[in-house]
C-alpha cells in the first residue's frame, strides 16, 4: 500500500509520457527492421568511402577556406555590433528606456528564430553565396552576444563610472575608460565561443545556399562520389578541431593574463 | 574636458597586443575581400527585402488544406521528442560509466569519455547525409542523427553530474553491503535526477532547431517544405508555414520551460 502510494504521484506523467513516446515512434517511422538491413548498406558505403580520395584535398582548400572565412567575418561583424547594441541594452549607459526596451525585445525575438529561417529569408532577399551566409551568422551572433554583452555591461563596477562622470568625462570616454576594461575579457571569451558555434554553423549553412565545404560535401554525397565526400568529412573534422583548439588557446591567454590592468 | 588626465590603461595593452591586432585586422580585410562581401551588396538588399516582405503577404493559410504540412510539422515534433528521449536514456549509462565514482573500471571510463568527445566533434551534418544513404530519407534518420548528438552531450553533462554528488549516502550504502544496482537506486539518483531532467529538457530546446534543419538535408519534417516554398519563390506559402512552425516551437519550449522550473524546484524521490 505504501509502495503505491509512493509511486502514484508519478504514475500520471509516465503514463502521459509513454504515450506520447508511442506516438512519436509511430510518426517517426521508426522499424528496426530497417537498421538491420542498413547495416549490410553501411558496411558497403564504408567500403566505397576507403580509401579516401586524397588527390582531391588541395581542391578541397578553398571550400574550406570560404568556410572558415564566412564564420570568421559573421563573428567578428556580430561580436562589433553587439558590443553597441549591449550598450543600448545596458542599464547603467543611462540609455532612453523605451530604446533599451525595444533592443532587448528584438534580440530575444531573434533568439527564438531558428538559424534555418533566418538563413533562408537572408538567400531569399540577396540570392545565393557568402553574403546571406555572413548576415545569418551575423543574425544569431547578434541575438546572443547582444544579450550576454548588455548583462555583462550591467555588472560592471559602478565606482570608476561614478568616479569619471563627477570628472565630467562624457559618455565615449566613461565606456572606453570605466566599461571596456572591465568587460573587454568577457566580451573576447564570449565571441570566441561564439565563434566555434560559428563555424559549425557555416558547414550548415553551405547546404542551405552559403556555398563552401557544407555543400561540397552533399554534392559529392548526392552523386555518389564516396572516396571525394570521405576527403571532404577529414576536411571538415579537421577545419573543426584546428578552429576549437585555437579558440581554446587564445581564451586561455586572454583569462590568464589579466588585460588592461 | 578635452583630456582625461589618468594614465591610459591600454598603453600597456597597445604595446604588447600591437601584433596579434595587426594580424587579426589583415586577416579580416583579407575574408571581406575575398568573399567579395561590401556595404553595396547590404544596400542593394534593402529593396529586395521590401519586395520580398510584399510579397509574403498575405499568408497563404490554404497551404495547410491541400498538402501535408501539419504532418510535416508533427514529425519534426517527434523527431525532436524521441530523439531527445531515447538519447537521454542512452546517455544516463554513458554518464554511469564515465563517471569516476561509479565506472567499473578506469578504462572503461577513459573509452567513454573518448568516445562522447569523438562525437561532439563531428557535426550532425555528416550523420545525416551517411545515414540518409544507409536507411533512406525521412524522420526516422533525423531522429537518430538527433538521439546521437543527444548522447553526445548530455553524456558528457551527467557524468560531470555524478561525480559531482556527495558522496556520504554512496558511501555508507557501500559498507552496509549495497550492490551497485541498489547506490544508484538510492544514492546516485535522489541526488542527480533534477539536473538530469533540466538538462534533457534544455537538449530538447536545441532539438527542435536541428530537427527543423535535419529536414532539408533528408531528415524528414517541416525543414524541406519550407526550404521547397522558399526556392520555389512561394513566399506567401512559406510565410504561413514558418509562422505556424514557430508557433508549435514556441509552445513546446513553454511546455519545456514549464517543466522545468517544477523539477527545478521539487526534490523528487527523496
Amino acid at each position: 500500500m505504501n509502495i503505491l502510494k509512493r509511486y502514484s504521484s508519478i504514475l500520471i506523467p509516465s503514463t502521459l509520457l509513454a504515450l506520447l513516446l508511442w506516438g512519436g515512434l509511430k510518426v517517426c517511422r521508426v522499424d528496426l527492421t530497417v537498421i538491420i538491413k542498413g547495416i549490410p548498406r553501411g558496411i558497403e558505403l564504408f567500403s566505397h568511402m576507403f580509401p579516401p580520395d586524397w588527390g582531391k584535398i588541395p581542391g578541397l582548400i578553398e571550400p574550406a577556406l570560404e568556410t572558415l572565412q564566412i564564420a570568421f567575418v559573421g563573428t567578428v561583424l556580430g561580436g562589433f555590433l553587439s558590443f553597441f547594441i549591449g550598450l543600448v541594452a545596458a542599464k547603467n549607459i543611462h540609455s532612453i528606456r523605451t530604446l533599451r526596451d525595444t533592443v532587448r525585445v528584438l534580440l530575444s525575438a531573434e533568439r527564438a528564430l531558428p538559424d534555418l529561417i533566418v538563413m533562408l529569408f537572408f538567400v531569399a532577399i540577396v540570392g545565393l553565396g557568402a553574403f546571406p551566409g555572413v548576415m545569418a551568422l551575423v543574425a544569431s551572433s547578434v541575438g546572443m552576444l547582444g544579450k550576454l554583452f548588455a548583462d555583462a555591461i550591467e555588472e560592471v563596477d559602478p565606482r570608476p563610472l561614478e568616479s569619471l562622470e563627477a570628472l565630467g568625462a562624457t559618455k565615449a570616454q566613461i565606456i572606453h575608460f570605466a566599461v571596456l576594461p572591465q568587460i573587454l575579457p568577457s566580451l573576447v571569451a564570449n565571441t570566441l565561443y561564439r565563434f566555434e558555434v560559428n563555424i559549425r554553423m557555416s558547414i550548415l549553412l553551405g547546404v542551405v545556399g552559403a556555398g563552401g565545404i557544407g555543400f561540397y560535401l552533399v554534392t559529392s554525397i548526392r552523386l555518389m562520389r564516396y572516396q571525394e565526400a570521405m576527403a571532404a568529412i577529414l576536411i571538415i573534422l579537421v577545419l573543426v578541431t584546428l578552429c576549437e583548439k585555437s579558440a581554446e588557446i587564445i581564451r586561455k591567454r586572454i583569462i590568464g593574463q589579466e588585460i588592461l590592468r | 574636458m578635452k583630456h582625461l588626465n589618468v594614465t591610459s590603461p591600454y598603453r600597456r595593452w597597445y604595446r604588447h597586443s600591437a601584433l596579434p591586432v595587426g594580424i587579426f585586422l589583415i586577416l579580416l580585410l583579407w575574408s571581406l575581400i575575398d568573399l567579395k562581401i561590401s556595404p553595396r551588396l547590404f544596400l542593394e538588399g534593402i529593396p529586395h527585402f521590401f519586395n520580398l516582405v510584399g510579397e509574403m503577404f498575405p499568408p497563404n493559410w490554404e497551404v495547410f488544406w491541400k498538402g501535408k504540412i501539419l504532418w510535416s510539422i508533427l514529425e519534426t515534433l517527434s523527431m525532436a521528442f524521441v530523439g531527445t528521449f531515447l538519447g537521454a536514456i542512452v546517455a544516463f549509462f554513458f554518464g554511469i560509466f564515465g563517471a569516476s565514482d561509479l565506472s567499473p573500471s578506469p578504462l572503461l571510463r577513459e573509452v567513454t569519455k573518448r568516445l562522447l568527445a569523438a562525437e561532439r566533434a563531428i557535426p550532425p551534418l555528416i550523420y545525416i547525409l551517411l545515414l540518409v544513404v544507409v536507411i533512406g530519407l525521412g524522420p526516422f534518420a533525423g531522429m537518430i542523427v538527433i538521439a546521437l548528438g543527444t548522447i553526445g552531450m548530455l553524456g558528457k553533462l551527467f557524468a560531470e553530474a555524478i561525480e559531482t554528488i556527495d558522496p556520504k549516502p554512496l558511501e555508507s550504502l557501500e559498507s552496509a553491503g549495497a550492490n551497485k544496482l541498489q547506490i544508484i537506486r538510492y544514492a546516485v539518483l535522489p541526488q542527480v535526477i533534477p539536473s538530469l531532467i533540466a538538462n534533457t529538457l534544455y537538449r530538447f530546446d536545441i532539438n527542435l532547431r536541428v530537427a527543423l534543419f535535419l529536414g532539408v538535408v533528408g531528415g524528414g519534417g517541416v525543414g524541406v517544405d519550407l526550404q521547397m516554398a522558399m526556392s520555389l519563390f512561394r513566399y506567401a506559402d512559406a510565410l504561413a508555414i514558418t509562422v505556424v512552425t514557430l508557433i508549435v516551437i514556441w509552445v513546446a519550449e513553454r511546455i519545456s520551460d514549464y517543466l522545468r522550473r517544477k523539477v527545478i524546484g521539487q526534490e523528487i524521490l527523496q
